[in-house]
């Protein structure tokens, strides 16, 4: 599909250069990694580091997404959108150059913290290990990216984005596996966590760091990330007929 | 074959009928589709465009369907919608070049090297958007949108928000694209523009064509000078042979005349002998406004918006 790589580097372009957002997106993670990795006492680790590097690499690609999902909105609202629809070039490009933008923007930020999260102590994985840990990440990125792209397309506004935006970024996490595991978490979270689709990405790169091969969350994203693009696929056809 | 071709094109919004059997032939000319808001130029455009699905009806553009063969028609054409949209952050060589690699342009950096220069943007063509005029950034859609050599250019407003050289500069660019051979369709809602620059207009009005032919031809089927009076004092309308009252406003009043510079003085006199005084006097030839009034008949405000109706509208619209 041509297109793509134009409509990646232009997203990509504007992106690096707004110095400001590039560098304040990964404030809040690396916040997260320093405040509360190092320095939170717990009993069920003697690395709490290890533990929670996955929970915050995890929620370095949630807020890479969810804050992606306005971009769709923008070209439409802006008129971008009109134009791009009235070349030759495929339509669907313009929804898969902007999630594998929004992606790939994810995964630059959850290389900088994976850099941080190293400097400061945590343990280094070997390379099978690292492109496994990319892969879930790059799935998940899919999956949140198609996900809010199609909710901010639905509400077809900045503001209602942005309060939806606020609205479940802090609930996902703090539901997730995150913070802790299963077995310390209270009844109820631990199985509003096992509904929770950022639980199965860090639990799928938890297993990869502790030397596994995570056959159930990669085939949970794997199944989720598939709907969500077919949903979302959908309601891009709609919005663009 | 005809560049644009429509035949009983019609749009539904809900209820509400946006264009209403737009039957239309476009070939190599400027052509004008004129109109007050809301009275389904754009929607016509994005129809054209294969932006919009028409409820009924079908058109073809460059022997396309735009319904079975959206992909062939925008090969052939390029669109510049109303809302100016060029990336500011980026500068102008960039912006063109975004065109380019999109529409896959072979030799695409000579390529936009042409359009920048044709639009007489290469001094300013490495700086970034943010810096560039409106008048500028109108070019630079325009650049583009010739950046694949199109053979048919819709620009939907091209001059709208724009000062008087900046207008003029960009009919100008459109003249010289149309004796290039494109067809160039445009929507507008200033008269002047349309009367000077386009070589043929159709009036539309609530979806319908309501007059169609060149400026000339349509100033001339009025065959009418038209007379404007200022007055003092009660007004009646006087009887003189070939001279019909149209209308009044404030202490304005205004005439057509088969011959204005014969009926100005038997005006003036009819006047005076019905007891008002007599201020000031003109007459011009009609100008394409007279013809659109003309067509459309008196413009009615709006008694009650009807909200919903609009929100809808505009909803599909995006």
């Amino acid at each position: 599909m041509n297109g793509i790589v134009p409509y990646m580097k232009r997203d990509f372009t504007k992106w690096f250069r707004g110095r400001v957002a590039v560098i304040s997106s990964l404030v809040m993670p690396a916040a997260w990694l320093i405040f509360v990795g190092l320095a939170l006492p717990v009993q069920f680790t003697g690395n709490y580091l290890d533990f929670i590097t996955p929970g915050i690499l995890v929620m370095t690609m949630l807020s890479a997404g969810l804050s992606g999902g306005a971009l769709l909105m923008f070209d439409k609202i802006l008129g971008f959108l009109n134009k791009f629809l009235a070349l030759p070039t495929p339509r669907s490009s313009i929804l898969v150059g902007k999630i594998l933008f929004i992606t790939g923007r994810g995964l630059i930020q959850t290389t900088i913290i994976l850099i941080i999260a190293l400097l400061i102590g945590a343990t280094l994985l070997n390379p099978v290990q690292y492109a496994l840990t990319y892969f879930i990440l790059f799935l998940f990125g899919v999956l949140i990216s198609a996900f809010a792209t199609t909710i901010a397309l639905y509400l077809d506004d900045h503001d209602s984005y942005s309060a939806f935006n606020t609205m479940i970024s802090m609930p996902l996490f703090f539901t997730s596996s995150a913070l802790m595991p299963y077995s310390v978490m209270p009844a109820w979270l631990a199985t509003i966590a096992h509904f929770n689709p950022l639980s199965y990405a860090i639990d799928a790169v938890r297993d990869v760091t502790a030397g596994g091969f995570p056959v159930l969350p990669l085939l949970v994203l794997l199944v989720l990330t598939g709907c969500v693009l077919a949903i979302c696929t959908h309601v891009f056809r709609r919005v663009t007929v | 074959m005809n560049a644009i071709e429509t035949t009983n094109l019609t749009k539904y919004y809900d209820a509400l009928c946006a264009v209403d059997n737009l039957t239309l032939s476009v070939n190599n000319e400027i052509f004008a589709l004129l109109g007050p808001n809301g009275s389904g130029k754009t929607t016509t455009v994005l129809m054209l465009t294969t932006l919009l699905r028409p409820t009924k009806g079908s058109a073809t553009v460059c022997g396309h369907d735009i319904s079975g063969d959206g992909e062939g028609v925008r090969k052939k054409l390029s669109y510049v919608p109303q809302d100016m949209a060029v990336d500011i952050k980026l500068t102008g060589r960039e912006n063109v070049r975004f065109f380019a690699d999109l529409y896959g342009v072979p030799q695409a950096s000579d390529r936009v090297d042409d359009v920048l220069a044709v639009m007489d943007l290469t001094d300013r063509a490495d700086d970034l958007i943010k810096t560039y005029s409106g008048g500028m950034r109108r070019r630079l859609e325009l650049a583009q949108a010739l950046v694949h050599e199109p053979s048919v250019l819709f620009l939907d407003e091209p001059t709208i928000g724009l000062d008087v050289a900046a207008r003029k500069k960009i009919w100008e660019h459109i003249r010289a694209l149309r004796k290039k051979g494109m067809t160039i369709f445009v929507t507008t809602h200033y008269m002047d523009e349309a009367d000077q620059f386009c070589d043929r207009v159709g009036i539309i009005s609530k979806g319908r064509i309501a007059a169609l032919g060149t400026p000339m031809e349509l100033k001339a089927r009025l065959m009418k000078d038209v007379i404007t009076v200022k007055i003092d004092g009660s007004f009646v309308p006087p009887e003189v042979d070939g001279v019909v009252f149209v209308g009044s406003n404030g202490d304005e009043v205004s005439f057509t005349a088969e011959n204005g510079r014969e009926a100005l003085p038997a005006l003036a006199d009819a006047l005076g002998k019905s007891g008002c005084l007599v201020r000031a006097m003109s007459l011009r030839e009609p100008t394409l406004d007279d013809v659109f009034l003309h067509a459309v008949g008196q413009q009615e405000e709006p008694q009650g918006f009807e909200y919903n109706k609009f929100r809808i509208m505009l909803r599909r619209r995006r």
